[in-house]
């Protein structure tokens, strides 16, 4: 899978691009999400979690999407997952990224029952497997914002 | 729908691939004539025009205003229409449309509707391309900030795929061999004059591990239209109407991590009522099929329909591929066009494009990739960050 790197400078200069387009794109959130990444940034993985059902809903709606009531509370999360699938990024990304290559988004499964998009750090892409348990870390990527990854729990697997 | 109650009878396409200098407008008016002379009817007997969106849009001349403001009926001079709209849903685009045309037509405001798509991507950078790609396929607030792309969307789908059933990369790669092979003979096809081996596919450049970039869908400048009518007049103004016989959809999800199965490794458990659900409305089975037109747009999403279509039991498609029963001259032809990998990815046409290639095959008018004496196919779309399927059974006859 190794493969030549490429210069971001090269490509920047070729198609003539910015220094904005190589900004790396935050989350933007909402009203209704904004708790969990208040949560992030204070290093707490939290979930919404319906106060009529007990639904939990990630990403979370701006009401219950099981039973459309607006009463919840933000949950304190085991911040255990474990690996679905994933994919190792090497060439092709959005230009912000090409920095980090090659790195891997993973679907992770919560044991509260939901799913999230995110990265797997800290570990060798030779020992990624589907099922391994992971644990959140958080990474403050800006003074602003906190993104929530996940690691192997199993130090054997890290990289 | 009964089985049977509305049928294509003309279609048009215009060659994919990158081609500037030939406007979306210019795509859309041809396609639009072709069509209506294939259908062998006068254009003011059309009452309807419907569009398809154009994916990005140039803020100078937007197509997608233009066609919501009326531009085709005027530009082709249809001069009977009485309601034009634009229906869009991504790359399932060609399936809601075509469910606005039935509307129209159940209606009786008018008994001929003509469907239209088309796509330039060739007028904007690739830079803009990128961009723009980079956030339709994923979530902006909870994928994109992780560095998603609709590649490893695939990707990871494929991923999870191969460990499941193991389905090897190898199989994967057979997909976009077999494809490759229907494009050569296709003339409208963006891939048509080079043959690629697995050898190929499995060795390109790797772009979102396990994916390479021959596994990896191209995006084109292309269009395509088809004129719909009632069963009924059908019969009266053409040879060889091809019908619509039964069909099944279901919406699973706008962000992947939301897909409608509990285990994320079975998206094929979404697909299979979808399609028993078409077969079972047409009185049709999987062993009626004479082709299997799939959208999958990436190779191991064509392997999880087919997965799903009867033919070769869950998980068990790669053998089917790499032993080369989907490609010209086997047991079960797939996607004839050469679909998404090889045809060219046209934004919300590459359903309208498989469609046209149901109806020319089944009309006899598909050329050189003519499967001898087709009777009936199995064809399907779908749109978004693979957040629905539609499966619809097409024949030029109406069984029993």
């Amino acid at each position: 899978m190794a493969q030549e790197p490429i210069d971001i400078n090269v490509v920047k200069s070729m198609l003539n691009l910015t220094d904005e387009d190589l900004v790396k794109p935050m989350p933007i959130p909402t009203s209704w999400s904004q708790p969990f990444w208040d949560a992030a940034k204070q290093h707490r993985f939290v979930l919404r979690k319906c106060s009529k059902c007990g639904n939990v809903d990630h990403p979370p709606y701006l009401y219950c999407t099981n039973c459309s009531a607006d009463e919840h509370e933000w949950v304190e999360a085991s911040g255990e997952g474990t690996l679905a699938a994933y994919a190792i990024n090497i060439f092709g990304v959005p230009f912000p990224f090409w920095v980090d290559l090659p790195y891997v988004v993973a679907v992770v499964e919560l044991p509260e029952g939901v799913r999230m998009i995110s990265n797997v750090v800290e570990c060798d892409h030779e020992k990624l497997e589907n099922g391994m348990e992971l644990e959140v870390v958080f990474d403050d990527v800006t003074d602003e914002v906190t993104l929530p990854r996940w690691r192997p729990v199993d130090e054997s697997r890290r990289g | 729908m009964s089985a049977g109650e509305f049928a294509v009878i003309g279609t048009g396409e215009v060659p994919t691939g990158n081609f500037p200098e030939r406007s979306e407008f210019e795509i859309a008016y041809t396609v639009a004539r072709m069509a209506i002379q294939d259908a062998g009817i006068d254009k003011d007997s059309v009452g309807a025009v419907l569009c398809a969106q154009h994916i990005m849009s140039n803020p100078d001349n937007d197509y997608n205003t233009e066609m919501v403001f009326g531009r085709l009926p005027e530009a082709i001079g249809a001069k009977g229409c009485k309601v034009t709209c634009m229906t869009s849903s991504g790359g399932a685009s060609s399936y809601s449309i075509r469910k606005t045309a039935e509307g129209i037509l159940r209606s009786g405001e008018t008994d001929t509707v003509l469907v239209v798509h088309a796509q330039r991507f060739s007028q904007f950078t690739a830079n803009e391309q990128a961009k723009y790609f980079s956030i339709a396929g994923c979530d902006v607030e909870w994928e994109y900030p992780y560095g998603m792309t609709y590649n490893s969307l695939a990707a990871m789908i494929t991923q999870a795929y191969m460990a499941y059933t193991g389905t090897t990369i190898e199989q994967v790669a057979a997909v976009c061999v077999a494809c490759r092979r229907w494009a050569m003979l296709q003339p409208n096809a963006m891939f048509n004059n080079k043959e690629i081996t697995i050898e190929k596919v499995v060795n390109a450049r790797m772009v979102s591990y396990p994916l390479t970039t021959l596994m990896c869908n191209v995006l084109g400048d292309g269009g395509s239209a088809f004129v719909m009518t009632t069963a009924e007049k059908a019969r009266k103004v053409c040879d060889r109407p091809v019908y619509f016989l039964g069909e099944g959809s279901d919406y699973s999800h706008r962000t992947i991590t939301r897909a409608n199965i509990s285990d994320f490794n079975q998206l094929t458990r979404f697909l299979s009522p979808i399609a028993n659900e078409a077969y079972e409305k047409s009185g049709l089975g999987p062993k009626d099929m004479d082709m299997f037109e799939i959208y999958g747009s990436y190779p191991t999403i064509n392997l999880m329909i087919l997965d799903s279509l009867g033919v070769a039991g869950p998980g068990k498609a790669g053998a089917l591929v790499e032993d080369g029963e989907t490609s010209p001259g086997g047991k079960y032809p797939c996607s004839t066009n050469g679909e998404a990998m090889s045809f060219g990815h046209t934004g919300t046409g590459c359903g309208f494009a498989i469609l046209v290639e149901t109806v020319r095959q089944l009309q006899g008018k598909a050329g050189k990739a003519q499967v001898p004496g087709a009777k009936f196919a199995i064809e399907n779309c779908g749109g978004g960050a693979f957040m629905d399927c539609h499966f619809t059974v097409m024949g030029n006859e109406i069984p029993g």
